[in-house]
């Protein structure tokens, strides 16, 4: 076991800034390629703007999380490919890899956490009856280092606020 | 605690403790105290860090489960100080063995569910998700926090072990040594934890799985192993020594005693070990069929009971011939 942290420890400087790495590598593939974002709408979250050819562009999609996915995308230079659909729906293809981030006001007790992994909350807001939302994104199981980058960013932003 | 600040007599029972076994119980009373707190640190420290690591989840509950041997040795430390009464004749020796036991069981069940909730998990595939975490204004991997957590917790254990395991020989408590020995093995839990969630930092999503099996193996290994002699011991095996590595050698004194009695022809005993003290039988057969003096047997029974501590309760029974039937195997100390 010893010889085990020995060897995690030996391969760490190797690494350097991919660690922690993404098992299927996400992150490597979206900087400068394409980032395939699932959008469901919300509110002031997420407006989505149906139109005529089925294919969604960036000015379909609207809201202050959609803004910050743009934002987020053109640090990473990628493109972004959105797709449109109720969560359980994006929950599904994010799970099964067919998504890289999934949008909706979503907030930290999200019931697809068996789905996917969360960001960080990154904003609050409150609700008619009171409570307090803590909002979230989710993520491919896993992807650690595209989570990671995400947190930053969106930390970055609510630090900025 | 009173009576043990206080440096009067210290009784299990109705038996008083040399002031050596006096000042070990006083220090194992405070080292497991000072046990408590550490895990009380650790258990939050962990708990803080969690996140998404299986590993972490297993570390953090072998932590929770680490309470419960102190907690088991301080409550039976309290009870079997009490003396003898009419509903329980033998005293209450044997609650150090009902906590061993209430103990170990706890040990089974937590180790089994957690083996069989990692290996569901690796079978699932279910990579461990571990983001960001703000820390001083800027955010890092949480990763490093549970790795940092980890190496933090791993040393103290050892060292608590090492100086219960000195005092569970001499207190003669298998309580304590069990808890000792955990203890000591507790810095390996730490180091496999810390490399499960390397493991994810490296993008080996299944390490984190095969490092919480480790952890969950070696948990289950400490409660069958702790199950087997709690229950062995309250089902009256043969006294053994404090780590259960061989048979108790006060038993072969005892005999080796009785027998070279001017007036004993053969003498043979069984003893149970009622946790900290023994309670002894000894038959003694008479050399040529003489009933010994009422002055020859006390003096017997007063030189077994100087031997050592543990004895105290103890009978001589003279017989015609040895009741083989009471007796395991020919020879004194062996079923062979």
């Amino acid at each position: 076991m010893a010889g085990l942290l020995l060897a995690v420890l030996m391969v760490l400087p190797g690494c350097g800034s991919s660690f922690p790495a993404d098992p299927e590598g996400t992150l490597e593939r979206v900087r400068g390629g394409t980032v395939r974002v699932g959008a469901s709408m919300n509110g002031d979250w997420v407006r989505i703007n149906a139109s005529d050819s089925g294919r969604l562009s960036s000015n379909d999609v609207q809201g202050t999380e959609a803004e910050l996915v743009k934002d987020f995308a053109d640090r990473l230079g990628a493109e972004i490919e959105w797709v449109a659909g109720t969560e359980q729906v994006l929950a599904d293809e994010l799970k099964h890899g067919g998504l890289d981030l999934v949008i909706g006001g979503l907030d930290d007790k999200t019931p697809w956490v068996t789905h996917a992994g969360m960001t960080r909350p990154y904003a609050e807001s409150q609700d008619g009856r009171g409570s307090v939302h803590k909002h979230v994104m989710l993520v491919p199981l896993g992807e650690n280092a595209f989570l990671l980058e995400l947190d930053k960013y969106l930390m970055e932003v609510k630090a900025g606020q | 605690m009173t009576d043990l600040r206080s440096g009067g007599t210290v009784q299990f029972g109705h038996t008083e403790l040399p002031a050596e076994q006096r000042d070990a119980l006083r220090k194992a009373v405070r080292l497991e105290w000072a046990t408590m707190g550490f895990l009380a640190v650790t258990t939050t420290l962990v708990f803080l860090v969690l996140g998404n690591s299986q590993a972490m989840k297993a570390a953090w509950i072998e932590d929770l489960l680490s309470f419960l041997p102190p907690i088991s040795f301080l409550i039976a430390a309290r009870i079997i100080r009490k003396p003898p009464s009419e509903d329980h004749p033998y005293g209450y020796h044997r609650s150090t063995g009902v906590a061993h036991l209430v103990a170990a069981v706890a040990l089974t069940v937590m180790g089994g569910y957690l083996l069989v909730e990692s290996g569901l998990g690796l079978l699932k595939a279910e990579h461990p998700t571990i983001g960001g975490i703000e820390l001083f204004g800027s955010t890092i991997w949480l990763g490093w926090l549970m790795m940092g957590v980890m190496l933090l917790t791993a040393a103290p254990p050892v060292f608590l072990g090492r100086a219960k395991m000195k005092l569970a020989e001499k207190l003669h408590d298998k309580v304590l040594y069990a808890d000792a020995d955990m203890n000591k093995a507790d810095w390996m839990t730490a180091v496999a934890a810390v490399a499960g969630v390397g493991g994810i930092g490296l993008g080996l999503w299944w390490a984190d799985y095969a490092a919480a099996l480790l952890i969950s193996a070696s948990i289950l290994h400490d409660g069958f192993k702790n199950t087997r002699a709690a229950v062995s011991a309250l089902m009256d095996k043969r006294a053994m020594t404090y780590d259960d590595g061989e048979p108790h050698p006060l038993g072969r004194q005892v005999d080796t005693y009785l027998r070279g009695l001017d007036w004993a022809a053969d003498a043979k005993s069984r003893i149970r070990d009622e946790g900290h003290v023994f309670h002894i039988e000894s038959f003694v057969v008479p050399a040529g069929g003489t009933v010994p003096a009422l002055e020859q047997l006390e003096a017997a029974r007063k030189d077994c009971v100087a031997m050592d501590w543990k004895v105290q309760d103890m009978v001589i029974i003279p017989v015609a011939e040895l009741p083989s039937e009471f007796l395991p195997g020919p020879t004194s100390g062996g079923e062979h």
